[in-house]
C-alpha cells in the first residue's frame, strides 16, 4: 500500500533541478494573503455572484446527469433487455457506445460546446451532464446487473408483466446504491463547475483565475474561502446522510450483495431527491438555461488547407508518453502519499488536524490554479503539472482513506497498541492492512480519472496532449483538435479497461 | 428510525426547495430583461481585469450616450474565447489585437474594421528583464541570443505584442522556443502579469506591449530598480475595434457608420472622453484599413497561429 509512495524519491531528486526559486516572494505574498482575504464589498459581491452561478451550474448539471444516467443505465442493462425482449446484445452495444462520451473530460466537452454553441449558460450544464450522465449510467447498469434475480424471475414466472416486475423487484434495492453514488457525484459536480469556470465558462472559477493571473492574492483568497464555505458543509452533509441511511461506503466497490429492506428510509431519500431536483429546476430558471440553445449550432470556421498533414506531423509519441508519465506520477503521488502521511502524523492530534486541512485545500483548489502557483518557483514541465494533479487527487483519496480507516474494526489496532507496538505500527498493521485492498482498488479507479484529468493541467502549459490541445485551440487548428480528442478518447478507453482489470483482480482475490 | 430525525430530513428538503423559490427573483441576472437589442462590447483580456472593468464600463457608458442604445460590457477569459464568442455572434463590438483581429475576420466573413488608436499603426513590443538576471540592454536583433537558457515568458498565446511578434523576432535572431530554460517559454496570460512575474524573478525575462509597459512605469507598478527594458522591436500594426457584419440589421440602417464616427470623435478636450482615451493610452482613434494587417496575417501563418 505504501509502495506507490516510492515515486517520491525520484521526484525529490528532480526537485532541486526544477526549482528556480525566483518567485518565493510571490509565494510568500500568496500565503500571507490567506489570513487577510479582501473584504471589499465590490469584490465580495462579484465573488458571491460567481459562487451562486457555480453552485447553480453544478446542481443543474448534476440533476440532469442523474436523470440521464438512470434512463441510459436502464437502457443499457442486460437484465432489462432480457426481461423485456429476451435479447442481451442491444444492452451491450449501448454500453459500449456510452463509453465514448464518458472518456472525454467535462472540460473538453465544455470547450467544444463553447465553439459550437457560443457563450450560453446551457453549455456549462451540458458539459457536466454528458460525461456525468454516462458515468451514472455505467454505475446503474453495473448495479442492476449485479442484483440478485431471484425475486425478478419469481415475479416473471408468476405472469407479472415485465415492466411491473422489473420495477418491483429491482427498484427498491437499486435506490441506496444509486443515491450513495449520486451524493458523491454532487460533490464532483461542484468541483467540475469551478474548474469549468477557470476555463471561461462562467462562475467563481473565472474570478479565481483572473485574480491569480493579475496576482491579486487577497481577492483570490476571498474566493477560495467562499468556495470552502460551501464545499465543507456539503461534504459533511453528504457523509452524514450516508451514515444516517447506512449506505454502502464508497471504498467498498465490489458488488453489494446484502441489502437491507428500504421502508421509511426510502421515503426520506425520495423526499430529499425530489426537493433537490426541484431546487435544480429553480436554479435552471435562474441561470436562464434554454435547452433549445443546444440545438442552435454555429457554423464552424472553414478548415485550413494542409491541416491534416500538419496534425499528423505532431510529435505524437512524445505527446502520448508525456501524458502517460504525467498520469503515472500523479497517480502514484495521490495513492502513495496519503497512507504515508497518515502514518507520519499518527502520534499527534494536531498533525492529523493539519493533514486534514491540507487535504481539504487539495480537494478545493482547481489543479490548474495549483499548477500556476507552482510555476512561481518551479520550471515549467511535467513536475509542476504532476504535483498539482497529485495534490488534488491526494485530497480526494486521503479523505476516503481516513473514512475507511475510522469505519474499520478498531480491535486489531487496539490489540497491537496494548501489546506494546507504537501508534504507527499499530495503525499500519491494525488498520491499513484491512483496507489496503479496497483502497488500492479505488486508487486504480482514480488513476483512470487522473488520466482523463491530465488535460486540465496540460492546458496550463504543463506537458503532453493537454498543452498541445491548448495551443491548437488558440490557433483554431480544427484538424489537430480533432485528432487530439481521438487520441485522448483512445487512451482513456484503454486506461479504463486496465484499471477495471486491476480492480477486479484486487477485489476478487 | 426516530420520528424526529425523519422530520429533520423532511424539513431540510422543504427548506431547500422553498429557498430557491424565495431567492430566485432576487438573483436573476440582468442581461435578459431588456427587450431592446443590447450592444455587447468586449475586449481581449490583455490587462488586469479590474483595469478592464473600469475602462470598458466607461466605454459602454460613453457609447450608450452617443448612440442611444443600451451597451453592456461582457468580460471574456482569454483571447481565443473572445474570437470564438465573436464568431458565434455573442459579442457585437470587440477590441482585438492584431492577430486575434485577423483570426476573427477570417472566421466571420463580413466583420467590419471600425477604428484603431493613433499608436496602433506603429506599435512596439518591449523585451524586459529582471535586474538579477544579468541581462543588459541590447542594441541589435542578434542580441536576443542572450535570452537562450533564461526563464522567459510571453503574455497570452494569441497576443500580437506579447507573443506573435516577439516570437517572430526571436526566430529571426535564431532563438528557438526550446532554447529557453525548462525547454519552453511560459505564457503569463496578460501584459500586467508578465511585468509582475519578471519583476518578482519568477521569470528572468519577458515580452510586453510597449503601451502597458510605459503605463506601468508611470504608475510605479514597474519598479526600475528591479526590472529594465532591454530591447524595443521594430514597428508593426496592432489593436483595433471590430464589429459584427449584422450591426445595421439589428440596430438600424447606418448604425455601423454612426458607431465608427462616435469612436473617432473622442477628443481629450471632453473630460469624459479624455478619461477613456487616457485608459487606452492614446490621444485619439483613427480610421483603419484592413490591408495594414497583411504583415500580421503573414507572420501568423508562418508561426502556425493562423490557418
Amino acid at each position: 500500500m505504501l509502495l506507490p509512495a516510492a515515486v517520491l524519491l525520484p521526484l525529490l531528486l528532480l526537485l532541486p533541478q526544477a526549482l528556480h526559486g525566483g518567485g518565493w516572494e510571490l509565494v510568500g505574498q500568496f500565503a500571507a494573503a490567506a489570513l487577510q482575504p479582501s473584504l471589499d464589498p465590490l469584490v465580495l459581491q462579484s465573488l458571491l455572484r460567481g459562487l451562486a452561478i457555480t453552485c447553480a451550474v453544478a446542481l443543474v448539471g448534476w440533476a440532469v446527469s442523474l436523470v440521464l444516467g438512470v434512463v441510459l443505465g436502464l437502457a443499457s442493462a442486460r437484465v432489462v433487455w432480457q426481461s423485456l425482449s429476451g435479447r442481451c446484445w442491444p444492452a451491450d452495444l449501448l454500453a459500449r457506445l456510452l463509453a465514448l462520451p464518458r472518456s472525454i473530460h467535462e472540460l473538453i466537452w465544455g470547450l467544444l460546446l463553447l465553439q459550437l454553441i457560443g457563450l450560453q449558460p446551457a453549455v456549462a450544464v451540458a458539459a457536466i451532464a454528458i460525461p456525468y450522465g454516462t458515468l451514472v449510467a455505467r454505475v446503474v447498469r453495473d448495479l442492476l446487473d449485479a442484483l440478485p434475480r431471484a425475486s425478478l424471475s419469481a415475479l416473471l414466472s408468476a405472469g407479472t408483466p415485465a415492466p411491473t416486475a422489473l420495477l418491483t423487484a429491482l427498484g427498491p434495492p437499486l435506490l441506496p446504491g444509486l443515491l450513495s453514488y449520486g451524493g458523491y457525484r454532487l460533490e464532483c459536480a461542484l468541483r467540475s463547475a469551478t474548474l469549468l469556470g477557470v476555463f471561461g465558462l462562467g462562475g467563481l472559477g473565472n474570478d479565481l483565475l483572473l485574480s491569480l493571473q493579475s496576482l491579486q492574492f487577497h481577492e483570490l483568497w476571498s474566493g477560495l474561502w467562499l468556495l470552502l464555505a460551501v464545499m465543507l458543509p456539503l461534504e459533511a452533509l453528504i457523509a452524514r446522510l450516508r451514515r444516517h441511511w447506512s449506505m454502502p461506503a464508497r471504498l467498498s466497490l465490489g458488488p453489494q450483495t446484502q441489502r437491507r429492506p428500504v421502508g421509511r428510509r426510502g421515503r426520506q431519500m425520495l423526499v430529499l431527491l425530489g426537493s433537490l431536483l426541484l431546487l435544480a429546476w429553480g436554479a435552471a430558471r435562474w441561470l436562464q438555461i434554454d435547452p433549445t440553445q443546444l440545438l442552435h449550432w454555429q457554423p464552424l470556421p472553414p478548415l485550413g488547407q494542409g491541416g491534416w498533414q500538419e496534425a499528423l506531423a505532431l510529435p505524437w509519441p512524445s505527446l502520448i508518453a508525456g501524458t502517460l508519465l504525467l498520469t503515472l506520477t500523479a497517480a502514484a503521488l495521490a495513492v502513495g502519499v496519503g497512507p504515508l502521511l497518515l502514518l507520519l502524523v499518527a502520534p499527534w492530534r494536531q498533525g492529523r488536524a493539519l493533514l486534514q486541512l491540507g487535504w481539504m485545500l487539495g480537494r478545493l483548489w482547481p489543479p490548474p490554479l495549483t499548477a500556476l502557483l507552482l510555476l512561481f518557483v518551479l520550471k515549467p514541465g511535467l513536475l509542476p503539472a504532476a504535483l498539482a494533479l497529485g495534490f488534488h487527487n491526494l485530497g480526494i483519496l486521503g479523505r476516503l482513506l481516513r473514512e475507511a480507516c475510522s469505519a474499520a474494526d478498531p480491535t486489531p489496532e487496539q490489540a497491537l497498541s496494548s501489546s506494546g507496538s507504537g501508534p504507527r505500527l499499530a495503525l499500519l498493521y491494525g488498520r491499513f492492512s484491512r483496507v489496503a485492498r479496497s483502497y488500492l482498488a479505488y486508487g486504480a479507479y482514480r488513476s483512470d480519472v487522473i488520466l482523463r484529468e491530465t488535460v486540465v493541467v496540460g492546458l496550463v502549459g504543463g506537458t503532453g496532449l493537454g498543452s498541445q490541445l491548448r495551443e491548437s485551440l488558440s490557433s483554431f487548428a480544427w484538424q489537430q483538435i480533432g485528432l487530439l480528442l481521438v487520441a485522448y478518447a483512445l487512451l482513456t478507453l484503454v486506461g479504463e479497461d486496465l484499471s477495471d482489470r486491476s480492480r477486479r483482480q484486487l477485489l476478487g482475490a | 428510525m426516530p420520528a424526529r430525525e425523519r422530520w429533520t430530513a423532511v424539513a431540510l428538503g422543504l427548506s431547500l426547495a422553498l429557498g430557491t423559490v424565495v431567492l430566485t427573483p432576487h438573483l436573476r441576472p440582468a442581461a435578459a430583461q431588456a427587450s431592446r437589442p443590447v450592444l455587447r462590447i468586449s475586449a481581449i483580456p490583455d490587462q488586469n481585469p479590474e483595469k478592464l472593468n473600469r475602462l470598458y464600463g466607461q466605454v459602454a457608458q460613453l457609447l450608450a450616450e452617443q448612440l442611444g442604445v443600451p451597451v453592456q460590457y461582457v468580460p471574456v477569459i482569454d483571447y481565443a474565447a473572445a474570437v470564438s464568442a465573436f464568431r458565434t455572434g455573442d459579442l457585437d463590438l470587440v477590441w482585438f489585437g492584431g492577430l486575434t483581429g485577423v483570426q476573427a475576420r477570417l472566421q466571420k466573413p463580413g466583420a467590419q474594421l471600425i477604428a484603431q488608436r493613433d499608436i496602433d499603426a506603429a506599435f512596439h513590443t518591449v523585451f524586459i528583464a529582471n535586474k538579477g538576471s544579468g541581462l543588459q540592454p541590447i542594441t541589435s536583433l542578434k542580441g536576443l541570443q542572450e535570452l537562450k537558457g533564461k526563464r522567459f515568458t510571453f503574455g497570452s498565446e494569441s497576443s500580437t505584442s506579447g507573443r506573435l511578434m516577439p516570437q517572430f523576432f526571436l526566430q529571426q535572431a535564431g532563438v528557438k522556443l526550446s532554447d529557453f530554460a525548462g525547454g519552453a517559454p511560459g505564457f503569463s496570460g496578460s501584459h500586467d502579469a508578465t511585468i509582475a512575474l519578471v519583476q518578482s524573478g519568477t521569470y528572468q525575462a519577458g515580452a510586453v506591449n510597449e503601451q502597458v509597459w510605459l503605463a506601468n512605469l508611470r504608475s510605479g507598478k514597474a519598479n526600475r530598480t528591479r526590472v529594465l527594458a532591454i530591447w524595443r522591436t521594430p514597428a508593426y500594426p496592432d489593436y483595433h475595434w471590430i464589429g459584427q457584419p449584422n450591426l445595421d440589421r439589428r440596430f438600424g440602417k447606418g448604425f455601423t457608420t454612426k458607431l465608427r464616427s462616435a469612436i473617432l470623435s473622442w477628443r481629450p478636450a471632453n473630460p469624459e472622453q479624455r478619461a477613456v482615451l487616457q485608459l487606452f493610452g492614446a490621444q485619439q482613434f483613427t480610421p483603419v484599413d484592413s490591408k495594414a494587417y497583411a504583415p500580421i496575417e503573414r507572420v501568423g501563418r508562418q508561426l502556425g497561429k493562423i490557418r
